[in-house]
């Protein structure tokens, strides 16, 4: 199922297909006419946009007269580590930098598919299975480095030995089933809201597809929010014990 | 055995003597015959995930809101409770529609 090209990506095309082949070349794969696809060209405008703004931000920062563009950033700041602290406990702040960029990236990755001309990248299955698998390194990651990769595997085992046997295929399982879930749940969310809104958009006109719209921006937000917690929820397991 | 459950064996029966020949009705000349009943299937498990997760987010949302109206104070709680769970009923639902993404087209 061929998506039709956006005007980025056919920029991208007509004029870095050897590049794009070279980054392709890289894992393997062999070289193609028009190899950039949308979702790729989509992530890096995401990311263009991450950095023009945080690139605004920062030498408008002040303690004497903060700006509307600080306030804001105050709020989310104060929101992020707010959860990160429920969430995780007092080591909470350390991990802050990553849960924030996972929060920023897919509700700017969400919200870029309502803009005309723009797709979602999270809409195709890779993009969500990313940022899936690097949640699942990271709090494997900050696990070990808490606790030491003795102590950190041993906590498979569960509560007693005794019952080790039982617990470990069953947490090896469980946790397994997070990536796919996280990558699942954010991909489903954005496909369907695209395709609802497409669907309206056949059957009538202007107000009814605008109220599907309306919900996937609010479907984005709480699905970025929600990927964001589970990933502290899973930092905090991963180091919880004897802190 | 109670009537209830005979109509329900029966219903069983009648479903299994229809699946038959058309799972295992193929000869050796046509690939898997089943083709039509994928699209089906597919409407009928959409319906039974939606249905079931339904009825889920309506006991979430029941008991959220006896809660909040029980004790204000917890509201904040509540709510972020009821969020997180409703979230994650939503995803079982999804899980059906990318199954039938990944089988129908």
């Amino acid at each position: 199922m061929h998506e039709t090209e956006l005007w980025i990506t056919r920029l991208f095309n007509d004029h870095l297909a050897g590049a794009g082949n070279t980054l392709t070349g890289i894992v393997g794969m062999a070289p193609e006419a028009r190899p950039w696809a949308n979702f790729v060209t989509m992530q890096l405008v995401v990311a263009l946009i991450i950095i023009v703004l945080f690139a605004i931000l920062k030498p408008r920062l002040s303690v004497d007269r903060p700006g509307k563009l600080q306030h804001t950033f105050e709020l989310a700041y104060g929101f992020l580590h707010e959860q990160a602290e429920e969430q995780v406990g007092h080591e909470g702040h350390h991990y802050l930098a990553f849960f924030g960029t996972i929060f920023f990236f897919i509700l700017f990755c969400n919200l870029i598919g309502v803009v005309p001309g723009f797709e979602a990248p999270t809409m195709v299955p890779s993009v969500p299975a990313g940022v899936a698998i690097a949640s699942f390194c990271y709090y494997n990651i900050a696990g070990v480095q808490a606790n030491g990769f003795l102590k950190y595997l041993a906590h498979f085992a569960g509560p007693m030995p005794a019952l080790a046997i039982l617990m470990i295929p069953i947490e090896l399982v469980s946790h397994l089933a997070r990536p796919l879930s996280l990558t699942i749940r954010l991909f489903a969310n954005m496909y369907a809201g695209e395709q609802v809104t497409m669907v309206f958009l056949k059957l009538t006109f202007l107000f009814v597809p605008a109220i599907f719209m309306g919900l996937h921006v609010f479907v984005s937000f709480l699905q970025a929010y929600i990927f964001m917690l589970l990933t502290m929820m899973y930092v905090a397991g991963a180091v919880a014990h004897e802190h | 055995m109670t009537k209830k459950m005979l109509w329900k064996m029966m219903l069983l029966v009648a479903l299994m003597m229809i699946a038959g020949p058309a799972l295992f009705g193929q000869t050796k000349d046509q690939p898997f015959a089943g083709g039509h009943w994928v699209s089906i299937s597919a409407g009928f498990s959409m319906a039974i995930a939606s249905g079931m997760c339904g009825l889920a987010q309506a006991k979430a949302v029941a008991a959220a809101a006896e809660g909040m109206a029980r004790n204000p104070g917890a509201a904040a709680a509540i709510r972020f409770a009821l969020l997180l769970g409703l979230v994650l009923i939503e995803s079982l639902a999804l899980y059906t529609l990318v199954i039938i993404f990944v089988k129908v087209g």
